[in-house]
Protein backbone atom coordinates (compact mmCIF):
# COMPACT_ATOMS: atom_id res chain seq x y z
CA UNK A 1 0.00 0.00 0.00
CA UNK A 2 1.02 3.56 -0.61
CA UNK A 3 2.64 5.38 2.27
CA UNK A 4 0.16 7.97 3.55
CA UNK A 5 1.13 11.56 3.02
CA UNK A 6 2.46 13.23 6.14
CA UNK A 7 2.08 16.76 7.35
CA UNK A 8 4.11 18.81 4.86
CA UNK A 9 5.20 21.53 7.25
CA UNK A 10 6.92 21.44 10.59
CA UNK A 11 4.49 23.77 12.27
CA UNK A 12 0.82 23.64 13.06
CA UNK A 13 -1.37 25.80 15.15
CA UNK A 14 -3.00 24.39 18.28
CA UNK A 15 -5.21 26.84 20.16
CA UNK A 16 -3.11 29.73 18.91
CA UNK A 17 0.19 28.05 19.86
CA UNK A 18 2.62 27.01 17.16
CA UNK A 19 3.55 23.35 17.56
CA UNK A 20 6.24 21.18 15.97
CA UNK A 21 5.83 17.79 14.24
CA UNK A 22 5.62 16.11 17.63
CA UNK A 23 2.74 18.31 18.69
CA UNK A 24 4.91 20.17 21.22
CA UNK A 25 4.94 23.98 21.49
CA UNK A 26 7.62 25.56 19.31
CA UNK A 27 8.83 27.62 22.25
CA UNK A 28 9.28 25.60 25.46
CA UNK A 29 7.50 27.35 28.33
CA UNK A 30 9.64 26.12 31.18
CA UNK B 1 6.68 -8.19 18.05
CA UNK B 2 7.47 -9.67 14.62
CA UNK B 3 7.05 -13.16 16.01
CA UNK B 4 3.34 -12.59 16.22
CA UNK B 5 2.69 -12.58 12.54
CA UNK B 6 3.54 -16.23 12.16
CA UNK B 7 0.45 -17.17 14.05
CA UNK B 8 -2.22 -16.55 11.41
CA UNK B 9 -4.63 -19.44 11.76
CA UNK B 10 -6.24 -19.14 8.36
CA UNK B 11 -4.51 -20.28 5.24
CA UNK B 12 -5.76 -18.44 2.23
CA UNK B 13 -5.05 -21.35 -0.06
CA UNK B 14 -7.21 -23.80 1.83
CA UNK B 15 -10.85 -24.03 0.70
CA UNK B 16 -13.23 -22.96 3.43
CA UNK B 17 -16.88 -23.93 3.35
CA UNK B 18 -19.40 -21.22 4.10
CA UNK B 19 -23.13 -21.52 4.43
CA UNK B 20 -24.79 -18.67 2.59
CA UNK B 21 -28.31 -19.83 3.40
CA UNK B 22 -29.73 -19.78 -0.10
CA UNK B 23 -27.89 -16.68 -1.28
CA UNK B 24 -25.41 -18.75 -3.23
CA UNK B 25 -27.29 -21.13 -5.49
CA UNK B 26 -24.54 -22.84 -7.44
CA UNK B 27 -20.96 -24.11 -7.19
CA UNK B 28 -19.60 -21.35 -9.43
CA UNK B 29 -21.09 -18.62 -7.25
CA UNK B 30 -19.77 -20.40 -4.18
CA UNK B 31 -16.30 -20.49 -5.72
CA UNK B 32 -16.43 -16.72 -6.29
CA UNK B 33 -17.42 -16.14 -2.66
CA UNK B 34 -14.56 -18.32 -1.44
CA UNK B 35 -12.14 -16.51 -3.73
CA UNK B 36 -13.38 -13.18 -2.43
CA UNK B 37 -12.76 -14.31 1.14
CA UNK B 38 -9.25 -15.37 0.18
CA UNK B 39 -8.68 -11.95 -1.33
CA UNK B 40 -9.97 -10.16 1.77
CA UNK B 41 -7.74 -12.31 3.96
CA UNK B 42 -4.72 -11.64 1.74
CA UNK B 43 -5.39 -7.92 1.81
CA UNK B 44 -5.65 -7.90 5.61
CA UNK B 45 -2.52 -10.03 6.00
CA UNK B 46 -0.57 -7.76 3.70
CA UNK B 47 -1.71 -4.64 5.55
CA UNK B 48 -0.96 -6.27 8.89
CA UNK B 49 2.58 -7.17 7.84
CA UNK B 50 3.20 -3.68 6.46
CA UNK B 51 2.05 -2.20 9.80
CA UNK B 52 4.35 -4.58 11.68
CA UNK B 53 7.18 -3.58 9.38
CA UNK B 54 6.65 0.05 10.37
CA UNK B 55 6.83 -0.88 14.07
CA UNK B 56 10.06 -2.81 13.56
CA UNK B 57 11.53 -0.05 11.43
CA UNK B 58 10.71 2.44 14.18
CA UNK B 59 12.24 0.13 16.77
CA UNK B 60 15.45 -0.26 14.79
CA UNK B 61 15.80 3.48 14.21
CA UNK B 62 15.07 4.26 17.86
CA UNK B 63 17.84 1.88 18.91
CA UNK B 64 20.47 3.56 16.74
CA UNK B 65 23.43 5.39 18.15
CA UNK B 66 23.23 9.18 18.00
CA UNK B 67 19.73 9.37 16.59
CA UNK B 68 19.15 12.61 14.69
CA UNK B 69 16.11 14.84 14.90
CA UNK B 70 14.97 13.69 11.47
CA UNK B 71 15.29 10.06 12.54
CA UNK B 72 13.27 10.76 15.67
CA UNK B 73 10.59 12.27 13.44
CA UNK B 74 10.74 9.14 11.28
CA UNK B 75 10.26 6.90 14.34
CA UNK B 76 7.33 9.02 15.48
CA UNK B 77 5.74 9.05 12.05
CA UNK B 78 6.28 5.32 11.43
CA UNK B 79 4.48 4.43 14.64
CA UNK B 80 1.58 6.72 13.76
CA UNK B 81 1.36 5.13 10.30
CA UNK B 82 1.41 1.63 11.85
CA UNK B 83 -1.34 2.62 14.28
CA UNK B 84 -3.39 3.96 11.36
CA UNK B 85 -3.03 0.74 9.36
CA UNK B 86 -3.95 -1.47 12.34
CA UNK B 87 -6.95 0.75 13.06
CA UNK B 88 -8.11 0.68 9.44
CA UNK B 89 -7.84 -3.12 9.27
CA UNK B 90 -9.76 -3.48 12.51
CA UNK B 91 -12.56 -1.14 11.53
CA UNK B 92 -12.97 -1.73 7.80
CA UNK B 93 -11.60 -5.10 6.73
CA UNK B 94 -11.43 -7.66 9.55
CA UNK B 95 -15.23 -7.48 10.07
CA UNK B 96 -15.59 -8.65 6.45
CA UNK B 97 -13.98 -12.02 7.22
CA UNK B 98 -16.71 -14.65 7.34
CA UNK B 99 -14.63 -16.90 9.55
CA UNK B 100 -13.66 -14.72 12.50
CA UNK B 101 -10.08 -14.83 13.76
CA UNK B 102 -9.54 -17.38 16.51
CA UNK B 103 -9.16 -16.18 20.06
CA UNK B 104 -5.70 -14.87 20.80
CA UNK B 105 -4.67 -14.70 17.14
CA UNK B 106 -3.26 -11.65 15.43
CA UNK B 107 -6.40 -10.51 13.66
CA UNK B 108 -8.57 -10.83 16.72
CA UNK B 109 -10.02 -7.47 17.78
CA UNK B 110 -8.38 -7.43 21.24
CA UNK B 111 -4.93 -7.93 19.77
CA UNK B 112 -5.37 -5.40 16.99
CA UNK B 113 -6.67 -2.87 19.50
CA UNK B 114 -3.63 -3.50 21.71
CA UNK B 115 -1.34 -2.94 18.71
CA UNK B 116 -3.03 0.40 17.94
CA UNK B 117 -2.71 1.66 21.51
CA UNK B 118 0.86 0.39 21.91
CA UNK B 119 1.93 2.22 18.74
CA UNK B 120 0.37 5.44 20.04
CA UNK B 121 2.07 5.01 23.42
CA UNK B 122 5.46 4.28 21.86
CA UNK B 123 5.17 7.33 19.61
CA UNK B 124 4.41 9.44 22.69
CA UNK B 125 7.57 8.08 24.31
CA UNK B 126 9.52 9.78 21.52
CA UNK B 127 7.63 13.00 22.22
CA UNK B 128 8.40 12.75 25.95
CA UNK B 129 12.11 12.25 25.20
CA UNK B 130 12.03 15.34 22.98
CA UNK B 131 10.10 17.39 25.54
CA UNK B 132 12.74 16.56 28.16
CA UNK B 133 15.57 17.36 25.77
CA UNK B 134 14.06 20.73 24.85
CA UNK B 135 13.43 21.49 28.53
CA UNK B 136 9.68 21.90 28.28
CA UNK B 137 7.70 22.73 31.41
CA UNK B 138 7.62 19.85 33.97
CA UNK B 139 3.81 20.09 33.94
CA UNK B 140 3.71 19.31 30.22
CA UNK B 141 6.10 16.35 30.62
CA UNK B 142 4.21 14.99 33.65
CA UNK B 143 0.85 15.15 31.83
CA UNK B 144 2.20 13.46 28.71
CA UNK B 145 3.91 10.74 30.76
CA UNK B 146 0.69 10.18 32.69
CA UNK B 147 -1.36 9.85 29.48
CA UNK B 148 1.27 7.47 28.06
CA UNK B 149 1.09 5.32 31.19
CA UNK B 150 -2.70 5.28 30.74
CA UNK B 151 -2.28 4.06 27.17
CA UNK B 152 -0.07 1.19 28.36
CA UNK B 153 -2.58 0.34 31.06
CA UNK B 154 -5.39 0.33 28.51
CA UNK B 155 -3.44 -1.95 26.14
CA UNK B 156 -2.67 -4.28 29.04
CA UNK B 157 -6.33 -4.32 30.04
CA UNK B 158 -7.31 -5.13 26.43
CA UNK B 159 -5.17 -8.27 26.61
CA UNK B 160 -6.22 -9.26 30.13
CA UNK B 161 -8.90 -11.72 28.98
CA UNK B 162 -6.47 -13.62 26.73
CA UNK B 163 -4.81 -16.92 27.59
CA UNK B 164 -1.49 -16.17 29.37
CA UNK B 165 0.27 -18.45 26.89
CA UNK B 166 -0.44 -15.88 24.19
CA UNK B 167 -0.05 -12.71 26.17
CA UNK B 168 2.08 -13.15 29.33
CA UNK B 169 5.29 -11.65 27.98
CA UNK B 170 3.56 -8.94 26.02
CA UNK B 171 1.52 -7.93 29.07
CA UNK B 172 4.65 -7.84 31.19
CA UNK B 173 6.14 -5.33 28.74
CA UNK B 174 2.99 -3.20 28.84
CA UNK B 175 2.84 -3.36 32.62
CA UNK B 176 6.46 -2.35 33.11
CA UNK B 177 6.06 0.56 30.72
CA UNK B 178 2.94 1.62 32.59
CA UNK B 179 4.84 1.68 35.91
CA UNK B 180 7.81 3.38 34.31
CA UNK B 181 5.78 6.24 32.83
CA UNK B 182 3.71 6.66 35.99
CA UNK B 183 7.04 7.05 37.82
CA UNK B 184 7.99 9.69 35.23
CA UNK B 185 4.67 11.48 35.80
CA UNK B 186 5.15 11.54 39.60
CA UNK B 187 8.73 12.71 39.21
CA UNK B 188 7.89 15.70 37.00
CA UNK B 189 4.72 16.41 38.97
CA UNK B 190 6.98 16.67 42.02
CA UNK B 191 9.02 19.32 40.24
CA UNK B 192 5.83 21.27 39.46
CA UNK B 193 4.78 21.08 43.12
CA UNK B 194 8.18 22.28 44.28
CA UNK B 195 8.03 25.19 41.86
CA UNK B 196 4.79 26.28 43.51
CA UNK B 197 6.35 25.99 47.01
CA UNK B 198 4.47 22.78 47.92
CA UNK B 199 7.62 21.06 49.06
CA UNK B 200 5.96 18.49 51.35
CA UNK B 201 3.66 17.31 48.55
CA UNK B 202 6.59 17.34 46.14
CA UNK B 203 8.53 14.98 48.42
CA UNK B 204 5.52 12.65 48.63
CA UNK B 205 5.16 12.71 44.82
CA UNK B 206 8.83 11.85 44.38
CA UNK B 207 8.60 9.07 46.96
CA UNK B 208 5.78 7.62 44.87
CA UNK B 209 7.96 7.94 41.77
CA UNK B 210 10.73 6.07 43.61
CA UNK B 211 8.30 3.30 44.55
CA UNK B 212 6.98 2.92 41.00
CA UNK B 213 10.47 3.00 39.57
CA UNK B 214 11.45 0.10 41.85
CA UNK B 215 8.33 -1.75 40.74
CA UNK B 216 9.20 -1.17 37.07
CA UNK B 217 12.71 -2.45 37.77
CA UNK B 218 11.29 -5.65 39.29
CA UNK B 219 8.97 -6.04 36.29
CA UNK B 220 11.94 -5.70 33.94
CA UNK B 221 13.48 -8.69 35.67
CA UNK B 222 10.22 -10.65 35.44
CA UNK B 223 9.93 -9.70 31.77
CA UNK B 224 13.34 -11.24 31.10
CA UNK B 225 12.35 -14.40 32.93
CA UNK B 226 8.93 -14.79 31.30
CA UNK B 227 8.74 -17.39 28.58
CA UNK B 228 7.42 -16.25 25.26
CA UNK B 229 8.33 -14.47 22.08
CA UNK B 230 10.10 -11.16 22.35
CA UNK B 231 13.49 -9.66 22.99
CA UNK B 232 15.80 -11.27 25.52
CA UNK B 233 17.32 -7.95 26.52
CA UNK B 234 17.06 -6.59 30.04
CA UNK B 235 15.33 -3.21 29.76
CA UNK B 236 16.45 -2.17 33.24
CA UNK B 237 20.06 -2.17 32.00
CA UNK B 238 19.35 0.49 29.37
CA UNK B 239 20.44 4.02 29.92
CA UNK B 240 16.95 5.36 29.26
CA UNK B 241 15.79 3.36 32.26
CA UNK B 242 18.68 4.15 34.58
CA UNK B 243 18.41 7.88 33.82
CA UNK B 244 14.98 8.12 35.39
CA UNK B 245 16.27 6.38 38.55
CA UNK B 246 18.97 9.03 38.92
CA UNK B 247 16.57 11.87 38.18
CA UNK B 248 14.09 10.69 40.83
CA UNK B 249 16.89 10.24 43.39
CA UNK B 250 18.45 13.67 42.76
CA UNK B 251 15.13 15.55 42.68
CA UNK B 252 13.97 13.88 45.89
CA UNK B 253 17.24 14.76 47.64
CA UNK B 254 16.94 18.35 46.45
CA UNK B 255 13.34 18.59 47.78
CA UNK B 256 14.34 17.05 51.11
CA UNK B 257 17.23 19.50 51.45
CA UNK B 258 15.01 22.48 50.68
CA UNK B 259 12.34 21.27 53.08
CA UNK B 260 14.96 20.97 55.82
CA UNK B 261 16.30 24.49 55.21
CA UNK B 262 13.38 26.56 53.95
CA UNK B 263 9.90 25.04 53.96
CA UNK B 264 9.63 22.74 57.00
CA UNK B 265 6.44 21.27 55.53
CA UNK B 266 4.74 18.06 56.66
CA UNK B 267 4.91 15.19 54.17
CA UNK B 268 1.41 13.87 53.39
CA UNK B 269 0.74 10.17 53.95
CA UNK B 270 -1.21 9.86 50.69
CA UNK B 271 0.44 10.35 47.32
CA UNK B 272 -1.01 13.25 45.28
CA UNK B 273 -3.76 12.30 42.86
CA UNK B 274 -2.56 12.55 39.30
CA UNK B 275 -5.35 14.13 37.32
CA UNK B 276 -3.23 15.43 34.52
CA UNK B 277 -4.46 16.23 31.05
CA UNK B 278 -1.96 16.57 28.24
CA UNK B 279 -2.66 19.51 25.96
CA UNK B 280 0.32 18.84 23.74
CA UNK B 281 2.03 15.83 22.23
CA UNK B 282 -0.82 13.34 22.25
CA UNK B 283 -0.57 10.95 19.31
CA UNK B 284 -3.39 10.07 16.96
CA UNK B 285 -3.04 7.36 14.29
CA UNK B 286 -2.49 8.67 10.75
CA UNK B 287 -5.67 7.77 8.82
CA UNK B 288 -4.98 5.02 6.33
CA UNK B 289 -6.81 3.84 3.21
CA UNK B 290 -5.80 1.18 0.72
CA UNK B 291 -5.22 2.69 -2.71
CA UNK B 292 -8.16 2.26 -5.11
CA UNK B 293 -8.07 -0.57 -7.65
CA UNK B 294 -6.33 0.32 -10.88
CA UNK B 295 -8.58 1.61 -13.67
CA UNK B 296 -7.36 -1.37 -15.74
CA UNK B 297 -9.56 -3.70 -13.63
CA UNK B 298 -12.75 -3.35 -15.66
CA UNK B 299 -15.52 -6.02 -15.82
CA UNK B 300 -14.18 -6.91 -19.30
CA UNK B 301 -10.65 -7.47 -17.94
CA UNK B 302 -11.98 -9.65 -15.16
CA UNK B 303 -14.11 -11.64 -17.61
CA UNK B 304 -11.00 -12.28 -19.69
CA UNK B 305 -9.57 -14.50 -16.96
CA UNK B 306 -10.66 -18.05 -17.64
CA UNK B 307 -9.95 -20.38 -14.72
CA UNK B 308 -10.86 -23.46 -16.77
CA UNK B 309 -7.68 -22.87 -18.79
CA UNK B 310 -5.36 -23.14 -15.84
CA UNK B 311 -2.68 -25.91 -15.90
CA UNK B 312 -4.12 -29.33 -15.10
CA UNK B 313 -1.71 -30.07 -12.25
CA UNK B 314 -2.90 -26.94 -10.43
CA UNK B 315 -4.82 -29.04 -7.97
CA UNK B 316 -7.18 -27.32 -5.55
CA UNK B 317 -6.39 -29.96 -2.98
CA UNK B 318 -4.58 -28.23 -0.13
CA UNK B 319 -1.04 -29.27 0.57
CA UNK B 320 -0.34 -30.60 4.04
CA UNK B 321 0.45 -27.71 6.34
CA UNK B 322 4.12 -27.14 6.94
CA UNK B 323 5.20 -26.09 10.37
CA UNK B 324 6.20 -22.43 10.41
CA UNK B 325 9.33 -22.00 12.45
CA UNK B 326 9.70 -18.72 14.36
CA UNK B 327 12.24 -16.36 12.87
CA UNK B 328 15.09 -15.51 15.23
CA UNK B 329 15.07 -11.81 15.76
CA UNK B 330 18.28 -10.19 16.98
CA UNK B 331 17.94 -7.95 19.97
CA UNK B 332 18.54 -4.28 19.44
CA UNK B 333 21.14 -3.01 21.83
CA UNK B 334 21.31 0.75 21.95
CA UNK B 335 24.76 1.74 23.18
CA UNK B 336 24.10 5.38 23.74
CA UNK B 337 21.10 7.11 25.16
CA UNK B 338 18.40 7.55 22.53
CA UNK B 339 15.78 8.82 24.95
CA UNK B 340 13.44 5.91 24.46
CA UNK B 341 13.30 2.17 24.02
CA UNK B 342 10.45 0.57 22.14
CA UNK B 343 9.54 -3.03 21.39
Amino acid sequence: PAIPEGVPTDTKNKDGVLVDEFGLPQIPAS
Amino acid sequence: MTHWFHRNPLKATAPVSFNYYGVVTGPSASKICNAQQDAVFELISMGFNVALWYTKYASRLAGKENITEDEAKEVHRSLKIAAGIFKHLKESHIPKLITPAEKGRDLESRLIEAYVIQCQAEAQEVTIARAIELKHAPGLIAALAYETANFYQKADHTLSSLEPAYSAKWRKYLHLKMCFYTAYAYCYHGETLLASDKCGEAIRSLQEAEKLYAKAEALCKEYGETKGPGPTVKPSGHLFFRKLGNLVKNTLEKCQRENGFIYFQKIPTEAPQLELKANYGLVEPIPFEFPPASAQWTPETLAAFDLTKRPKDDSTKPKPEEEVKPVKEPDIKPQKDTGCYIS
